[in-house]
């Protein structure tokens, strides 16, 4: 079993991820690195539970598949909203209240 | 290189063939085939009509809400995978279970028909 | 590797089907059949009748409070179910009447406010449900899957109310907000759940409690980090609590009231699950990391709230700087035989809490009612034009500051009381910042009570505030609810003691 190898794609793809949500201002780019994250958990799940010989793994991997999407539905609703009342999805646009 | 890295050299191998295949074709045809270029021969094929616009042209934002009802409904039919191949042995209760949670799909997809979002203006 | 694949399925070939105890279901099958019922009662009732979607969502949490009540009084004890993954205890149970019964006031609070603002009404008590749902969920979940799902559960729903103003960017910002960091958080939470169940080979926290023991690996530590994190995330601990202020203030305010009490409260009981069942063995690591949270949580908190105008946004420091304190007794849970103690401690000021800071909400929907605004000098001379909403509010500020006899109090006194019984110097240290911090609470707490009491009426309008009726019973409850715990602490003590976390250590 190549559970090194897999765990090691999983950390990469979780670093690529956590890099987009904290250097991106776009909104929809950071739905869309946060879905990295929740993929590179999936491998993850998906390598230990190979290794481990357990389902236990592989039924926690399709509930993330399954919030991800319901995540992804929620948060492209609300970036629609707020595009439609200022015109832009930039991030530092939403600063209506400080302090 | 483990066991189970050396029989994916195989994919390689194929790989490799094919490109060396293919490229050698193309490379033939593009040796003996005449050359005469026009700007008529540059354009995007629409089944023959000339074509309209720019290629990448905005879609209709309504598109979006059928797009999400569909991700969501097919990412649900996910849980029903599992179960169908195990029927036989998840037994009624399965069947009660899988009942009750494609009922809450349905009451999801008669509210979207309510809210008039499955009709096409 | 499709052997593998192949074989997890065959292992489990000896399947029965489970026996479901419906009783300690009950609270669960009845509020999801809510959520049903009001859905099918929006789509196919005309506009005029959609007034009952508000009675039938409250009447659903009452009819779902009474299994609770009857699993209480029935002595079988705890019951547990899908093979340890979902256990009703006394802990678990306590914390779903704290959730159902803040749900009810929430609905009292919201049902004026949306019948004005032109709100989606049926998708707003749907959403509530449903979030209520996740937290009671929550509160019997004793496996990463379950507590993911409901997790996601009781946040999904959450952010759509926080933006439920459509036409207001404050309001949009709020959720996108709330979305944006929430989301990113459960995600670390999951990456450190896939650790954990690497290390585990089973996603029973009982299990995960047995691996992770012993030396401490790097691995594990991240794993347990990463999993407090997320968790810190949603009881909006400092440095995991920049979205709470504009989240509280954007957002609709009985919205507010329901996102810092109860998202809050379940919060603090995923927290209390997966330490106390899942890493029981693993103090040193999480130990110092709820010392650095709460002293961080209480003091910015706190600071931050001295300077704030709107009273909102002053309420949302003050809710983070009171979670701070919630967590205080977090940080020497692992020292000798004080895990029971700092667990009651959590228990009986999130009780208190949730009480107090409903009622403080109440009054800020009724006077805003009037004002029309959201600065706390707009509560200038209140006491002149509504003394008895100025009392009620004294009496929830005084008891969020700690003042005896007042709910608050017996709050922070279980708190501190559980730190210095520790005896380590780690909590006598921790102990020392939080009075210190309840001093420097007394500041904003102190400077509402001063405009209410001693400033003039802003504007010099002194008409009447009409409270409608279902602010009035919430107020009344909350109230009674805040000097009850107050003066008869024995009540409120009790509940903390009937909460054993069952499997936990020393609870």
């Amino acid at each position: 079993m190549l559970l090194n190898e897999f765990l090691f794609l999983g950390a990469i793809l979780f670093c690529i991820g956590v890099y987009g949500v904290i250097v991106r201002k776009n909104a929809v780019l950071v739905l869309m690195s946060i879905e990295l994250i929740l993929n590179s958990v999936n491998i993850n799940l998906l390598a230990f539970s190979l290794r481990n010989g357990s389902a236990d793994g592989q039924t926690f991997a399709l509930y993330v598949i399954a919030v991800a999407a319901a995540e992804v539905g929620i948060g492209l609703a609300l970036v629609l909203l707020v595009y439609r009342n200022s015109r832009s999805i930039s991030l530092d646009d939403l600063s209506e209240m400080k302090g | 290189m483990s066991e189970f890295l050396r029989s994916y050299l195989v994919v390689v191998w194929f790989g490799l063939a094919a490109f060396l295949v293919g490229s050698l074709l193309l490379g033939i045809s593009a040796l003996l085939r005449p050359n005469n270029p026009t700007s008529e021969k540059l354009l995007s094929y629409e089944s023959g009509v000339d074509p309209v616009g720019d290629g990448w042209s905005q879609s209709q934002i309504r598109y979006y809400v059928f797009a999400l009802l569909f991700v969501i409904f097919d990412v649900e039919a996910v849980f029903i995978f599992p179960w169908a191949t195990q029927l036989e042995r998840y037994g009624g209760f399965g069947l009660v279970e899988m009942a009750v949670f494609v009922a809450v799909l349905v009451l999801g997809l008669v509210y979207a028909w309510r809210k008039g979002v499955l009709r096409w203006v | 590797m499709f052997a593998a694949l192949f074989s997890v399925f065959v292992t489990a070939a000896d399947w029965v089907s489970p026996s479901i105890d419906y009783h300690a279901l009950a609270p669960e099958i009845i509020l999801a059949g809510g959520v049903v019922v009001v859905l099918l009662l929006d789509l196919f009732t005309s506009e005029n009748n959609k007034w009952m979607l508000g009675p039938v969502t409250s009447f659903t949490l009452l009819g779902s409070f009474i299994p609770i009540l009857t699993l209480a009084l029935s002595d079988s004890g705890t019951r547990s179910l899908f093979d340890g993954r979902y256990v009703v205890d006394n802990f678990s149970l306590t914390m779903k009447g704290l959730f159902v019964l803040a749900g009810y006031l929430v609905v009292l609070l919201s049902s004026d406010y949306l019948r004005e603002g032109d709100f989606y009404e049926g998708e707003y008590w749907i959403l509530m449900l449903s979030s209520l749902l996740g937290m009671v969920m929550m509160a019997s979940s004793r496996d990463l899957v379950s507590i993911f799902v409901s997790l996601e559960f009781l946040s999904i729903p959450a952010y759509m109310m926080a933006a439920w103003r459509k036409r207001d960017l404050r309001s949009n910002e709020a959720g996108v907000k709330y979305f944006l960091l929430g989301v990113f958080a459960s995600a670390l939470m999951l990456y450190g759940m896939s650790l954990l169940y690497g290390i585990s080979n089973s996603t029973l926290l009982t299990d995960i409690g047995k691996y992770v023991s012993g030396e401490m690996s790097a691995v594990r530590a991240v794993a347990i980090l990463f999993v407090v994190v997320g968790f810190a995330f949603k009881i909006s601990a400092v440095p995991f609590h920049t979205w709470a202020p504009d989240t509280y203030e954007g957002a609709p305010t009985p919205v507010t009231a329901f996102l810092s009490v109860a998202s809050k409260a379940a919060g603090f009981v995923a927290l209390l699950t997966v330490v106390y069942v899942g890493f029981p063995n693993a103090s040193e690591v999480w130990q110092p990391v709820f010392w650095i949270f709460a002293a961080l949580t209480m003091t910015v908190g706190n600071v931050m709230a001295l300077r704030q105008t709107n009273i909102v946004r002053m309420l949302a420091y003050s809710s983070i700087s009171q979670g701070g304190f919630i967590l205080m007794p977090l940080a020497i849970a692992g020292e000798g035989d004080s895990a029971g103690a700092a667990l009651r401690a959590v228990v009986t000021y999130l009780l208190v809490y949730a009480a107090t800071n409903l009622g403080v909400f109440a009054v800020v929907i009724a006077v805003s009612h009037k004002t029309r605004s959201g600065a706390i000098s707009s509560y200038g001379g209140l006491f002149s034009y509504a003394p008895g909403l100025a009392i009620v509010m004294t009496i929830f500020m005084a008891s969020l500051a700690g003042i005896p006899p007042l709910g608050g109090w017996i709050g922070k006194f279980g708190s501190f009381q559980a730190l210095v019984s520790a005896g380590t110097t780690w909590g006598y240290a921790l102990a020392v910042i939080g009075a210190v911090n309840t001093v420097i609470a007394f500041g904003y707490y102190g400077n509402v009570m001063r405009e209410m009491w001693m400033r003039p009426v802003p504007d010099g309008d002194t008409t009447h505030v009409v409270v409608p009726s279902a602010i009035t019973v919430a107020l009344g409850l909350t109230t009674f609810a805040t000097l009850l715990m107050g003066i008869l602490p024995g009540l409120v003590l009790h509940f903390g003691d009937l909460a054993n976390l069952a499997g936990a250590f020393g609870g």
